[in-house]
């Protein structure tokens, strides 16, 4: 049977260095987080090989590893895993083709961000695009040498992206408390009462994203469906591990006016002349134990 | 044939004889077992299933019916009982039917069981405890969410809409005589959702959706998995008492949460399997917890530091009885081997009390892995070192289905559907005086096994067919994943219209909205 032309081989052809193109990239919109896929993930956050990720931040290991050396480097199954100087602090839980992600990296640049995808073909589309951009701001002449464009801060070497189900799999990535930022921005409405189980913020999730988020961490949603924004901010609101920011506040954010802009969702809600609705949530200190 | 005992419980009332429960398909047993005894019997009826079922149908003129379940045998039988457990104060048995029904008994004065109350729950509990204030049950299910109820619902409850709990609020909105479709013709796009909007618009008389449960119930805390076990663990921390929820799920977390009112704090994870973990247990007197499920080892967790202390391997004793097996039936032995290789599945885990040497009580950790003909005994001290792996294994010949403590004897329930008699084996644990020293020897206990005599007679009706009964009693092999599929169907399609979102009542593909577990 003649099928389409295999995407996948289009997407190989490109040379190094080449932006990767989205068209080859497209996946269908959704995915059941309930399914078991065919994920890889860390047992553990330790085991994570974040080096493939980030290689810049990789620590250069001193010959002689002291014994009491806290930082783990060796998984349970013993494998090794390459320390890093920094952890990834900012996630964008289902980041799609990463429009944010690039668009916060210079702006953060000695802070690690993360994309989290879902669908494979999209994960790697995020991940391509970052190759070849870091590629090209190392190819790139410095500024000195008359160069037509400013390099980037950080060179897009802060920013990544894994493909994963966060809804089953977020501890498995983060420690406790490691991020101080999360994204969840345009996530898929699940219309039907039946499917609400199914959407990102939940009174159970909530817990989830409060564990891994720091003290003064903070939620950032986005959507441009009305009714998901109420629920969003209603579970959010509800839950004692949040206080929603105040909107004038939350303007001031330059994350917020980032989110507004550059999310490939909001520049197409922008282009269809839709409403975007936006809320920001600070993570509180956990009460004491009774 | 016979039908064995799916569950088994063990209550001692204060000051008075002990009794086992017994659950034996749909009915409950309550044994006295110092007279040797029936004292009472209780058989779950069809009339709860007509009232659980009752739910899914009103909810099916909505949308679309909801997804179909399993009701083709639940008109004629009973429903079976799935789970067994007894408060601490050992008053009260709470089970749990395969309906999703929890009832609860009293335990009366002459061991009678006294029906207090059934409530049908959303999803199929998987597993349930009453908490050690005997006045509330918890209770994990198949859809990840852990729910507490009081073990005695207050009249006021049960007539009112009941609220469900200010700490998490469960937004469904009944009221639906005006209802508004959440998508608008700024977000949807395609032509297609377009059309599936229009009609939505035009549709009038949506009924309620899913009518909230009508008694007193809090959504403590919630995984995106299938929960597998709870326990309720509690430790001391300068001078006060801190209690946690412990959840272990089909995607290999251990959740360590607190206990209401602060459920929604998550305190750590205990991550390390690589399967899926199905038990839990916590070692009495330590803060040792060990979990079992798919791999082939046991974890044993320091679980206030979320550290894994080690694994302690089952495999070879579990490849051990299978090569034996092999010899007696004369079956090609690596076939077999190879095959089970993969199927170590860790179906239960106990603690039992033995009496050393020296006289002072030790614990020893009971294994059973499902189908398996035997039951692994672990010595506590033996766990908690680093390296040591030996074991007794008592050889029962019947895969072990559920184990209980009454007195100072062990009593197991065996799956002896073809062999008849011996669905409950009792026996005493004693450390070994051979030239293994710390190990556990173990002796059958011809007296309580003479007491639990008058229950081998007394059997239900016997309807059940093989097939049934492996379903009822063989479930956890079929929480492991399977793996190397590919992706999932519809992964790799390419939506060319690029929307983020078709999905108004009109998907092209449904996705199934249950943590559904796939059989081989």
């Amino acid at each position: 049977m003649a099928g389409p032309p295999n995407k996948r081989q289009k997407r190989e052809e490109k040379h190094e260095g080449q932006m990767p193109q989205k068209k080859f990239y497209r996946q269908r919109a959704h995915a059941n987080p309930f399914s078991d896929h065919d994920l890889t993930y860390p047992e553990h956050p330790s085991a994570m090989r974040w080096s493939e990720h980030y290689p810049h931040f990789v620590a250069t290991i001193p010959a002689a590893v002291p014994k009491d050396d806290p930082i783990a480097t060796r998984d349970y199954n013993e494998y090794y895993v390459a320390r890093m100087e920094k952890r990834v602090e900012v996630a964008d839980i289902g980041c799609g083709f990463g429009g944010l992600l690039f668009a916060l990296a210079p702006r953060m640049p000695a802070t690690l961000i993360l994309g989290l995808e879902i669908r494979t073909s999209v994960a790697e589309f995020v991940q391509d695009k970052a190759k070849a951009l870091r590629l090209q701001q190392q190819q790139q002449p410095p500024a000195s040498a008359g160069a037509e464009t400013p390099p980037v801060p950080g060179g897009y070497e802060n920013v990544s992206c894994i493909r994963a189900n966060t809804m089953k799999f977020l501890p498995n990535f983060f420690a406790k408390a490691q991020l101080t930022k999360i994204f969840l921005c345009f996530p898929d409405p699940h219309f039907k009462a039946r499917k609400h189980k199914a959407r990102i913020v939940s009174a159970t999730l909530n817990s989830e994203y409060a564990f891994v988020l720091a003290p003064g961490g903070m939620v950032y949603t986005i959507t441009d469906v009305e009714d998901l924004h109420v629920w969003m901010v209603e579970h959010l609101a509800a839950h004692p591990s949040f206080a929603r920011v105040a909107e004038g506040e939350a303007e001031g954010d330059e994350c917020v006016a980032v989110m507004r802009r550059e999310t490939e969702e909001g520049k197409k809600v922008e282009r269809n002349g839709g409403r975007k609705f936006v809320a920001v949530f600070r993570r509180l200190e956990d009460p004491a134990w009774p | 044939m016979t039908h064995p005992f799916q569950c088994i419980a063990t209550v001692q009332l204060p000051g008075r004889d002990e009794y086992l429960a017994a659950a034996c398909g749909p009915k409950v047993f309550l044994v006295n077992a110092g007279k040797g005894e029936i004292a009472s019997e209780w058989s779950a009826s069809s009339l709860t299933t007509a009232t659980s079922n009752g739910n899914d149908d009103a909810a099916g003129t909505s949308e679309r019916p909801a997804k179909k379940q399993k009701t083709s045998n639940a008109a004629s039988h009973a429903p079976n009982i799935i789970k067994l457990t007894v408060s601490l104060s050992q008053q009260y048995i709470v089970a749990v039917t395969d309906d999703k029904v929890i009832h609860v008994f009293e335990i009366t004065g002459h061991g009678e069981l006294k029906a207090l109350s059934q409530r049908c729950m959303p999803k199929r509990p998987c597993a349930i405890q009453v908490l050690p204030d005997n006045a509330t049950i918890i209770c994990a299910d198949k859809f990840g969410d852990v729910y507490s109820l009081p073990l005695l619902p207050s009249d006021a409850a049960l007539t009112q809409n009941a609220s469900p709990g200010a700490e998490h609020v469960d937004v469904m909105k009944t009221d639906e005589a005006t209802f508004k479709p959440s998508a608008t013709n700024l977000t949807v796009h395609t032509e297609r959702n377009r059309k599936a909007l229009e009609a939505q618009m035009q549709q009038k008389n949506f009924s309620a959706k899913k009518e909230p449960l009508k008694f007193e119930h809090k959504l403590l805390l919630g995984h995106v998995s299938m929960l597998t076990d709870v326990v309720f663990a509690t430790r001391q921390v300068d001078g006060k008492q801190r209690s946690h929820i412990i959840t272990a799920d089909r995607d290999e977390h251990i959740r360590i949460s607190r206990a209401p009112p602060q459920s929604h704090v998550i305190e750590g994870y205990c991550l390390g399997h690589s399967e899926f973990v199905s038990k839990l247990c916590l070692i009495p007197g330590t803060d040792i917890l060990v979990s079992g499920g798919g791999d082939s080892w046991l974890g044993v967790w320091d679980w206030p530091s979320f550290k894994l202390r080690r694994k302690f391997d089952i495999r070879a004793a579990v490849l051990d009885t299978i090569r034996q097996d092999a010899e007696v039936s004369g079956a090609d032995k690596t076939d077999t081997i190879k095959k089970a290789d993969k199927d170590v599945v860790v179906s239960g885990l106990w603690t039992a009390p033995f009496a050393n040497a020296k006289g002072k009580q030790e614990t020893a950790l009971l294994v059973a892995c499902e189908r398996r003909p035997s039951l692994l005994i672990i010595p506590i001290s033996r766990l908690m070192l680093k390296k040591d792996e030996s074991m007794t294994q008592t050889r029962v010949g019947h895969s072990v289905l559920d184990v209980t403590c009454i007195g100072d004897s062990v009593v197991l329930s065996l799956d002896t559907r073809s062999a008849g008699p011996g669905r409950l084996q009792p026996m005493k644990l004693f450390q070994s005086s051979g030239n293994d020293k710390g190990a556990v020897d173990y002796e059958r206990d011809e007296e309580m096994d003479a007491k639990l005599k008058c229950l081998t007679k007394s059997s239900t009706d016997a309807h059940a067919d093989d097939k049934a009964l492996d379903e009822l009693l063989y479930g956890v092999a079929n929480l492991r994943k399977r793996r190397g599929w590919g992706d999932d169907a519809g992964g790799t399609q390419v939506d060319p219209s690029d929307t983020k979102r078709d999905d108004n009542g009109t998907e092209a593909m449904d996705v199934e909205d249950d943590l559904t577990v796939h059989k081989p």
